[in-house]
């Protein structure tokens, strides 16, 4: 067995901190977006318009069923062509390929936990008077967001992960870095496995303050 | 006050409501009675259009609230309805559950609400659950704070579709005296009810609702004492 020889650090170590720091950036722009825009989309695909629910669950459909890599590039290529080849810098092209790809999954998700919610309460708050908005944010919403922040943690997890692919545009995240160490010091295996600790340190670090976050939302459910 | 005329109501093919005829008026405690099924709480749901009739005119103050162009929000605010799996609001506290429409339906400031809610608490014996969460309390208690969320709407009448039918037997009570004291303020009430106990104290008149029609309605003391229609005397001998 040969030795893993992870002396390359010393040097390298500001590659995989810029990668990480990019990592964070397209990860973090990727689930805020991705749920703002998920909940758009879970309007559209509720709406009275037949038209607009069509084009929200065809997008759905169409981001559920093709690669993330081929949605990327499509992106990466697709959208220079629609403004006349003007240069948009590649880390808003991942930053909207990610948040596009998240979007879809949110709004399923989401979709999921309103109707989850029971039908009672929508029910109860048109009866008070209520109006659809309100009852649909102040009312419905909370509750299913309750019922899906597991599943939306996971989600958010993936996003981090998720960020790696954005590297074949050459985006200068982690993954991105990691081979650019490999290359440098023509190590197989080291870069990958400091990369992987950092992804996992991540994601376990999100996962704990999601914890933290479901057991605050719990509140309502004791006592 | 509401007018009910010709009401038409179908799922699909399943006719539920095949056209109801009645007038409630103000301060009038109508109880709607009949074997499940009937179509009693199809009625009261059409009356504050959480089922959209298929067909008739529900005429409330002078207003066809059937009509496209009803702003039919408007007309729910004066319409309170309390339901039989009471639907308080899990993630919001009594004090929320009740001033949540007030402040945001009907515009007024968290310290009025706040007082109103306090007040309400009062009226159905629960102040001291101002700060608790719904699944904190019995069946009972959160039918209570139902009705007073209803009634922060400050509605001009009270729907009630089946309002003990969820209750463990011992909470009936509780939640029938309350209701009992808003109908002696003067309240205009629907109330759906398989209580016959409430009908006969309570009810200022009774319908007796059987395959979506009225078959017959009277006082209280006429319509247990000399129910006249075969399905009223049959039903009645079943559940008296």
């Amino acid at each position: 067995m040969t030795h893993l020889n992870f002396s390359f650090i010393g040097q390298y170590y500001q590659f995989f901190l810029i990668g990480t720091y990019y990592t964070i950036v397209l990860a973090a722009a990727a689930v805020v977006l991705g749920s703002i825009l998920g909940v758009v989309l879970t309007l559209l695909r509720r709406s009275r318009f037949k038209i607009i629910k069509l084009l929200g669950d065809i997008y759905v459909e169409f981001v559920r069923g093709t690669p993330l890599l081929a949605q990327v590039y499509i992106i990466y290529i697709g959208v220079p062509m629609l403004f006349n080849g003007s240069d948009i810098p590649d880390l808003v092209v991942g930053i909207i390929a990610l948040s596009l790809n998240a979007a879809a999954y949110i709004s399923e998700t989401i979709r999921s936990g309103i109707e989850a919610v029971s039908r009672g309460q929508m029910e109860a708050a048109r009866s008070l008077g209520m109006n659809q908005r309100i009852a649909m944010f102040d009312i419905i919403l909370p509750q299913a967001f309750k019922n899906i922040l597991p599943a939306l943690g996971n989600q958010f997890i993936g996003s981090i992960k998720d960020s790696s692919i954005v590297s074949v545009i050459g985006i200068a995240e982690l993954m991105y870095k990691t081979t650019i160490v490999r290359g440098n010091t023509a190590l197989g295996i080291e870069p990958i496995l400091v990369a992987s600790l950092i992804y996992l340190v991540l994601t376990f670090s999100l996962a704990r303050v999601l914890a933290v976050v479901e057991r605050r939302l719990k509140q309502s459910d004791h006592r | 006050m509401i007018t009910v005329k010709d009401l038409h109501k179908s799922f699909g093919k399943n006719n539920v409501l095949n056209g109801i005829d009645v007038e409630i008026s103000k301060g009038e405690v109508v109880v709607v009675i009949g074997p499940s099924g009937s179509g009693k709480s199809t009625f009261l749901r059409c009356l504050n259009l959480l089922e959209m009739p298929t067909g008739g005119q529900i005429i409330v103050n002078n207003q066809d609230i059937t009509e496209k162009k009803v702003n039919i929000d408007k007309v729910r605010e004066k319409m309170g309805m309390v339901f039989q799996q009471f639907n308080l609001f899990p993630h919001k506290k009594v004090c929320q559950n009740i001033t949540h429409a007030p402040i945001k339906v009907r515009g007024l400031k968290p310290d009025a609400a706040k007082q109103l809610a306090v007040d309400l608490l009062k009226k159905v014996g629960l102040l001291e659950k101002i700060d608790a969460y719904p699944s904190s309390l019995s069946g009972g208690q959160q039918q209570r704070i139902a009705i007073a969320r209803a009634l922060a709407m400050q509605p001009e009448v009270m729907l009630f579709d089946e309002p003990t039918s969820a209750l463990d037997p011992e909470m009936v009570g509780e939640v029938l005296a309350v209701m009992k004291d808003l109908a002696k303020e003067g309240m205009t009430m629907v109330v759906v009810t398989h209580e016959m106990g409430f009908a006969r104290e309570v009810g200022d008149r009774i319908l007796f609702i059987d395959q979506g029609k009225i078959l017959e309605q009277n006082s209280p003391e006429e319509f247990f004492k000399n129910p006249k229609h075969p399905r009223t005397i049959d039903f009645l001998s079943k559940v008296l």
